[in-house]
């Protein structure tokens, strides 16, 4: 039983690890605009690092233009990987709103699984050390005999601090 | 006054050295003299950095246009209120600010334990000096504040100058929440180096026991508490100010101010471990080596330019100093560890996974996995330029879908962990304090669904914030009880008296319901819902049960803008309910925009709106109107939160029985380092 534990352990938490990998995003699936689903994908060019649909800084040109060049596009009938291809070549991959999941990117999203993985092997081995490691002798309160009073203090100090919280 | 403020700064590194110098040669010699007065010159270095950082304001306050910093931050029609928030608007005051705020926790430290702990605090004030040498390096001689304005003469000279009036602050800092979020946030970061004295401190002093622990639990509390604050005045900021509806957009220098609260966190859940059962003391130490070292890489992050954000000080060459600073720290953290690494041997074993002790591990893996992910993505673009030469951007849909996941795994161990016993759960015990919380949280999840809660993480989060609700609720609920049968006393007495009587256990319930209330907010974004739309007087829009009409627009001059304000009526279900007045700003010295949003908050919903300009095409003012649901639980939650560390950080009612019962055997010493038990429960609560 005990050996069962550490492996429902380990698949629950390889569910959540490989959740961002199938799950989208809760956030897309509040867009219906099509033009706004696809901006979503995008960062906006003007440096301040936010998703181009939601950049709304007064004064931003950049996200009005990248907004205007996307809805012309896709009323020409160009495809989500076209529009795409376009902006990648007009300001590179900076564009990416978040990284492709292909390529050197592809290290950017396996990172966080294996963070999780790599920590919950290193804690398990923590924990399965700490297992094995012999009981410690606290000799019990009740003046018995050769127990000395720093030794029963101890005890009492102990029993006090592990029992408080 | 600028020459008085930079010869008490070039003092003050003076004094600084001595204490950093006196006190290595005090460690060496222990003699009394040397100590003392190392100690008395790290007391000097923080009045002087408090005299240069008071003769900063006054700089600003008396419009003294020919420093070239008050010329850049400042100008005469700018209101007393920002003029303070002036001095941490660029980088150098800021700097300046910076050493101010550790000065002021150096300075408290100092006094006190000007009596107390001798054979660490030697160690401790070097530790501070350090920090503090690196920071008025930087004060005097890389990113002074008091430069005199000059420019080149005909003759190729250097002439000083003064203007009649500054450039004014940047627009985007001129919000109530700029004058308070900085220094809270700031506060936080300088906070994290106390704990951060006294883990390298005790460690190359061998110091016995648990006290360093005992000594800084107060001190890492403050400082998260001050980060926590920070992090979410900076949110609420963002949200008001900028204008694009959300309150975090997993900006680099948002990163960077998250990730030591994340080790923090961890450091005051493991610091327990240490506490009670005498384990987890490497890791303990090297979490607050790693919470202290982010601190300083956010700095960096924040200074050096090295990732855009839009809350990024201008790029510059200081970069290189705060590297040098942290491979500095880490090669002293480095070389103490293997030096005493034996001296961190932990005491106990486990005696079962399901106890409180294998919790606190989960929970640390998981906080420190939030962390890690969080800088690799922040630091991903400059890793992928280095690489293949292409920089590819990591924004805030890449942070959500990691994050999202961690942080409700996070949240399901908030529940769990304070549930379970120290040592070993029973099984009883387990369906005991479980059962109901659980059950609740599962019949709160049904009630969503019926109702037609279709997200699967808000769904997931709703569950889990009931639940946690439950057991702490729970938890207030059987301790209250007993009390109650005791004294006699009401049900809220008695939940207050048991809170007074383990300020530390009840306040970090508190704190726990303040995260759900946050989780609660955070919940709520899935459901944001937002229109846009060129709006002619008298023209309306309709966003949820509110519509929005367009009563006209107006201009209003005011000292330092010029504001243009939109009239918005907003009805309520068709009723008239308010008048809301988004409006767009330009400041006259630096000819730069700002926007001030409109918000009509319930803890319901969140009804924002934008004046986001003017059409090109129709010439026509554009409203930008979100509704986005329970965001006012996210302040709320953080007020909770912070009420909840007060509540910690008080002492306990129980301790001081204790402390006046047992006066006498307490001031007995102990042998090898064993505190009595009355000092021992005193560093507890």
């Amino acid at each position: 039983m005990t050996k069962v534990r550490p492996i429902a352990a380990i698949a629950m938490l390889a569910i959540f690890a490989m959740a961002p990998l199938v799950i989208t995003p809760v956030g897309a699936q509040q867009l219906s605009d099509r033009a706004k689903q696809i901006g979503g994908k995008f960062t906006c060019m003007c440096g301040c690092s936010q998703v181009l649909t939601e950049c709304n800084h007064v004064g931003c040109s950049t996200s009005a233009a990248m907004l205007k060049e996307l809805n012309q596009s896709l009323s020409r009938g160009n495809s989500e990987d076209a529009i795409t291809q376009m902006f990648v070549q007009e300001f590179g991959t900076r564009v990416y709103a978040e990284p492709p999941k292909s390529g050197f990117s592809l290290v950017a999203w396996v990172l966080p699984s294996v963070y999780l993985f790599v920590g919950a092997g290193v804690v398990i081995f923590v924990i399965a050390r700490w297992r094995r490691r012999p009981a410690q002798q606290v000799s019990l309160p009740g003046g018995a005999p050769g127990i000395s009073p720093e030794l029963l203090e101890r005890a009492r100090a102990q029993a006090s601090r592990e029992t408080q919280d | 006054m600028d020459v008085f403020g930079s010869f008490a700064l070039v003092l003050a590194f003076v004094c600084a050295i001595y204490a950093f110098g006196g006190g290595i040669a005090a460690i060496i010699t222990r003699h009394p003299l040397l100590i003392k007065s190392a100690r008395q010159a790290g007391i000097a270095t923080c009045c002087l950095i408090f005299l240069a950082t008071l003769s900063l304001e006054y700089l600003f306050f008396s419009d003294n246009f020919s420093i070239a910093y008050v010329v850049s931050h400042s100008n005469r029609d700018l209101s007393t209120f920002y003029k303070i928030a002036a001095l941490w608007s660029g980088q150098e005051g800021s700097l300046l600010f910076w050493s101010f705020l550790l000065s002021i926790y150096v300075f408290s430290v100092l006094l006190t334990y000007r009596n107390k702990n001798g054979e660490l605090m030697p160690y401790v004030g070097v530790v501070m000096a350090g920090v503090q040498i690196f920071f008025l390096t930087l004060n005097n001689f890389v990113a002074s504040p008091f430069k005199a304005l000059a420019s080149p003469g005909a003759d190729g000279v250097m002439n000083y100058v003064a203007r009649t009036d500054g450039n004014g602050l940047t627009p985007l800092l001129q919000y109530p929440e700029m004058v308070i979020h900085p220094p809270n946030l700031y506060s936080g970061y300088t906070g994290f180096t106390i704990p951060f004295a006294f883990a390298l401190g005790a460690l190359l002093a061998r110091y016995p026991g648990e006290k360093w622990i005992h000594l800084t639990r107060k001190w890492t509390m403050i400082a998260w508490m001050f980060q926590s604050m920070g992090i979410l005045l900076g949110a609420h900021w963002a949200y008001a100010v900028l204008g694009w509806g959300g309150y975090w957009g997993w900006d680099p220098v948002e990163n960077a101010s998250f990730l030591p609260w994340l080790t923090g966190t961890a450091f005051l859940h493991s610091v327990m471990m240490q506490e009670k059962r005498g384990m987890m003391k490497v890791w303990n130490v090297w979490l607050v080596f790693i919470t202290f070292l982010l601190c300083i890489l956010g700095t960096f992050l924040t200074r050096s330019g090295v990732v855009s954000s839009v809350h990024a000080f201008a790029r510059s060459s200081i970069g290189a100093w705060f590297v040098g600073f942290l491979s500095l720290i880490i090669l002293v953290c480095l070389g103490a560890y293997l030096k005493n690494r034996d001296y961190l041997k932990s005491e106990n074993q486990l005696d079962s996974i399901v106890s409180r002790e294998s919790s606190f591990l989960f929970n640390n893996l998981i906080l420190l996995v939030a962390c890690v992910a969080i800088l690799s993505g922040t630091l991903f673009p400059v890793f992928s330029e280095w690489i293949t030469g292409d920089r590819i951007s990591v924004g805030a849909p890449f942070f959500n879908k990691v994050n999202i996941p961690i942080g409700l795994l996070l949240l399901f161990l908030t529940g769990v962990g304070p549930l379970l016993a120290w040592r070993k759960t029973s099984t009883e015990s387990l369906k005991r304090n479980f059962g109901w919380p659980l059950a609740i949280g599962l019949v709160a999840g049904v009630i969503a669904l019926l109702f037609g809660f279709r997200q699967i993480y808000s769904w997931i989060c709703l569950i889990l914030c009931v639940f946690v609700a439950s057991t702490v609720g729970l938890e207030f609920y059987r301790g209250a009880k007993v009390i109650r049968a005791r004294s006699g006393a009401s049900f809220a007495a008695s939940a207050v008296e048991l809170t007074m009587r383990n300020t530390r256990r009840y306040g970090g319930y508190i704190v726990h319901v303040g995260m759900v209330f946050v989780f609660i907010g955070l919940a709520g974004a899935a459901f944001n819902r937002d229109l846009q739309k060129d709006m002619r007087q008298g023209d309306s829009m309709k966003i949820g049960p509110y519509t929005l009409v367009l009563q006209g627009f107006d201009t209003k001059p005011e000292k330092n803008y010029t504001a243009q304000r939109l009239l918005v009526e907003v009805l309520e279900d068709n009723k008239p309910t308010m008048m809301l007045y988004p409006e767009k700003r330009r400041f006259t010295t630096t000819e730069e925009n700002g926007t001030m949003v409109a918000i009509h908050s319930t803890l319901q919903e969140d009804l924002y709106v934008v004046y986001a300009g003017t059409s090109p095409d129709t010439q026509l003012p554009v409203i930008h109107a979100y509704l986005n649901p329970l965001v006012k639980w996210i302040w709320f939650g953080g007020v909770v939160v912070v009420l909840g560390t007060l509540v910690a950080l008080l002492p306990s009612r129980r301790a001081v029985l204790v402390l006046s019962g047992v006066q006498q055997p307490a001031a007995q010493p102990l042998a090898h380092g064993l505190a009595p038990s009355a000092s021992m429960r005193e560093g507890h609560d």
